[in-house]
């Protein structure tokens, strides 16, 4: 893949014309690809989201190098790149994991919508396997092992316990309740929404208030502290920074201390994943330890054994320490004057 | 030991519930502390085992008091007599018995509550027990009912204020039972004799040395 960059990168040096020049197919393209009236529903591509993804630089014609001079009425289909003529690392590691049997790549990707593991929110990510994994069916498969596996399923992608993927974090998004629904379950909150309700049209601001695009755990208090008003709260999933392609059924994430007896040392790292108007998410980096926070750091995210709060660790150790004082204390004196009962009892 | 005045305190319902809950807690305590601090305590091999032993004893915990509070509003109906501290308890009796505690206990005088199956607990006792019973405990059982089924519950944790506070909440109330529990255990030691306490929560007859003030020596039975 590297190799692959550098090429790109030499591709990029050889001249802006070339590439100006797939730009322009892209845009010849989509001149009717980016109508579904045009192309019909299967064949339409959003261009919105496509211009965004790392895919577009390449240009259409890179994957599909032989179009028809008379395309769309020759009749001919267009090629199309296989994933692993750019993707050599992945495909092979893909490979080598019996899931190739089950799902190819484009069951899970869409070339068109391609976005990196951390421009995607973690239902994104759920999303992926859904289509053939039912997520409440898998809720119910996996509680035979798994305590709360539907708040499992809910927090954590799949792909941190059926792939090698590595550098676990916190990811926080912004969730709210579909509107008229009083009770109804919170949701991820779309670009729009949270637009609505930005004051100076920067979703940002809603936490980042001083826009130095870092949040503070004082910034994330404030945000906690206010969704009386705005209705948002925050849920937090833990989510893989690099992602491997090895599905499969790994033991060790059967031991629950894999993610829950690491101890507050590895739970540090945590950042805020805001929806964009094209469809991916954005980060941003939260102070570290902010997942610890005792009470308004993050409101609805705390893994047991890992996310415990110091400040509450040292009240607790007070309130024991206070049943201690009555037996030593007591007791103490009780020795000392153990004569004068001994004298009455007598 | 002829002097010796006997008293049925404890009937047997009481008894099986008060050593199920004893036995509860401190597997609750045990498991909780692993469960918290899973990467320098570790007693059951497994976290997972360590979990599910916690919510078992939780559960059982949780139905022993509800059992407890079964027995005493309806088959027993003494709850608020033997909980709830009167008037004259809260004025003088509470003043009195810390006083025994606290000073006259030093001196070898005798302590001034004499329990009897319809008035058991002395003064302190019984605001004691009415926060723990009435407060900790339900609380405690609450909060943990709730964190073993987040999901679920979700929108009432979310009205509770969240998932954080829920857990604050049961870790601090844990903490409580368990500096109730050393005070408890130690108080429980300070009848005429080490065990004299203790005993009578297993066989149910508690043995108090004669005083001028104990007239009848049948043992009363608690029926009523
Ligand atoms: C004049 C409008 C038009 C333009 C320009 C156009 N296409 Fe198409 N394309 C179509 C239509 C209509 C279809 C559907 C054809 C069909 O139904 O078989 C299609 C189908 C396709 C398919 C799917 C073929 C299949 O059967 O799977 C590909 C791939 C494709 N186009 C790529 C391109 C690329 C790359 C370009 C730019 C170089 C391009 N098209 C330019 C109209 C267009
Ligand atoms: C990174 C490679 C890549 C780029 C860039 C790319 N495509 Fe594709 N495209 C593919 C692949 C691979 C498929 C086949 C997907 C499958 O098998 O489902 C495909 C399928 C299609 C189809 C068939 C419908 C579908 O979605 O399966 C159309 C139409 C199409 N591409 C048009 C375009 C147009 C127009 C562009 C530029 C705007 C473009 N593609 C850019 C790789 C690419
Ligand atoms: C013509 C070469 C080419 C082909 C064919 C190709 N890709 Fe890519 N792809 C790239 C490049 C270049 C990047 C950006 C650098 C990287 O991440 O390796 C990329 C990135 C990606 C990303 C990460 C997006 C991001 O923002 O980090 C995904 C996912 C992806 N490709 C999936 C696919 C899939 C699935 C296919 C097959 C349908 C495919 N690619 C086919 C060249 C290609
Ligand atoms: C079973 C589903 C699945 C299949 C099959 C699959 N992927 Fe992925 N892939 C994912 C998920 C989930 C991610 C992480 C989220 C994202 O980036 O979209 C991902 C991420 C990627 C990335 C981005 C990695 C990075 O670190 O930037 C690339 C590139 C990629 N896949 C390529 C491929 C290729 C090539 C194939 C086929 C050989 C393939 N994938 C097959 C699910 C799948
Ligand atoms: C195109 C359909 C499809 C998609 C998408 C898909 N899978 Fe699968 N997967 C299958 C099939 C089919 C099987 C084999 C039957 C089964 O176990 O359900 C399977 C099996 C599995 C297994 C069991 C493997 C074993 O060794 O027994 C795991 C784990 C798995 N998938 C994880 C995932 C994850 C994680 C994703 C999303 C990133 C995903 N799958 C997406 C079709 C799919
Ligand atoms: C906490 C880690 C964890 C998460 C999260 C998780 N799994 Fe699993 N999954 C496992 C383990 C461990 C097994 C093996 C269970 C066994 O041996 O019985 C398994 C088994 C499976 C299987 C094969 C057995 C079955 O139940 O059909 C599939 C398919 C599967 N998982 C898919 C998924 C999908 C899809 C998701 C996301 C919605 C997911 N898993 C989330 C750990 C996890
Ligand atoms: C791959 C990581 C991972 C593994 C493996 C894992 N968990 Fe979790 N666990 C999480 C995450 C993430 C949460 C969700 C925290 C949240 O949303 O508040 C969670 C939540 C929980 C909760 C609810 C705690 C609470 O207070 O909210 C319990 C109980 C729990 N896990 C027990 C287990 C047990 C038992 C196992 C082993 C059978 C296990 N977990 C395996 C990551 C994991």
């Amino acid at each position: 893949m590297r190799s692959f960059r550098l090429l790109l990168c030499c591709g990029l040096l050889l001249g802006l014309t070339a590439f100006a020049a797939f730009a322009a197919a892209s845009d010849d393209c989509l001149a009717c690809h980016s109508d579904s009236a045009t192309v019909g529903k299967a064949f339409a591509i959003n261009p919105a989201i496509f211009d965004t993804t790392v895919h577009a630089q390449l240009g259409c014609p890179s994957c599909h190098t032989s179009v028809g001079a008379g395309h769309p009425d020759d009749g001919l289909p267009p090629s199309k790149a296989s994933c692993q003529e750019c993707h050599a690392e992945v495909a092979k590691e893909y490979a080598a994991s019996s899931h190739h049997q089950n799902a190819a790549c484009s069951d899970c990707h869409n070339p068109h919508q391609v976005r990196g593991p951390t421009e995607v929110s973690g239902a994104d990510m759920n999303r992926t396997c859904s289509g053939c994994h039912e997520l409440a069916a898998m809720a119910t498969t996996h509680t035979t092992w798994l305590p709360q596996a539907d708040l499992h399923i809910g927090m954590l992608p799949c792909i941190s316990c059926h792939t090698a993927s590595k550098e676990n974090v916190i990811t926080l998004y912004i969730i709210k309740r579909p509107a008229a629904a009083r009770f109804g379950r919170f949701e991820l909150a779309g670009y729009n929404e949270l637009k609505a309700l930005a004051s100076h049209g920067k979703i940002e601001g809603l936490i980042d208030g001083n826009e130095d695009n870092y949040i503070s755990l004082a910034e994330l208090r404030l945000f906690n502290s206010d969704q009386e008003r705005t209705g948002l709260r925050l849920q937090g999933m833990m989510t893989p920074e690099t992602v491997t392609h090895n599905f499969q059924i790994l033991a060790n994430r059967r031991d629950c201390s894999f993610c829950h007896a690491s101890g507050p040392a590895a739970r540090q790292t945590s950042y805020l994943s805001l929806a964009t108007s094209d469809g991916s998410y954005r980060r941003l980096p939260v102070e570290r330890g902010a997942v610890l926070d005792a009470l308004y750091g993050t409101p609805d995210f705390y893994m047991v054994g890992s996310t415990r709060s110091t400040a509450l660790n040292y009240i607790g150790a007070v309130i024991i320490a206070g049943g201690l004082v009555v037996p030593i204390g007591h007791g103490t004196l009780r020795f000392l004057t153990r004569r004068n009962r001994a004298n009455k009892e007598d | 030991m002829n002097s010796q005045h006997r008293v049925y305190l404890q009937p047997t319902p009481v008894r099986i519930w008060h050593w199920l809950n004893a036995f509860g807690i401190v597997t609750l305590i045990v498991t909780g502390v692993q469960i918290r601090f899973p990467e320098y305590v570790v007693i059951f091999a497994s976290y997972k085992s360590a979990i599910m032993l916690h919510n078992t004893a939780g559960l059982v915990v949780a139905a022993s008091f509800s059992l407890w509070f079964f027995y005493y509003s309806f088959i027993a109906r003494n709850m608020l007599k033997t909980y709830v501290p009167n008037e004259d308890e809260l004025r003088h009796g509470i003043l009195r018995q810390a006083k025994f505690y606290l000073l006259t206990y030093f001196l070898g005088w005798p302590n001034p509550h004499h329990p009897t199956p319809e008035n058991k607990f002395n003064p302190m006792q019984k605001s004691a027990y009415l926060a723990i019973m009435f407060v900790l405990v339900p609380l405690v059982s609450l909060t943990g009912l709730l964190l073993t089924n987040v999901e679920p519950l979700r929108n009432l944790i979310i009205l509770i204020g969240g998932l954080k506070i829920l857990v604050g909440v049961h870790f601090l109330l844990a903490c409580c039972l368990c500096a109730f529990l050393f005070t408890h255990v130690y108080l429980a030691t300070l009848g005429h004799t080490a065990f004299a306490y203790i005993k009578p929560m297993w066989t149910g007859w508690e043995e108090e040395p004669e005083t001028e003030q104990n007239a009848h020596d049948e043992p009363v039975s608690n029926h009523r």
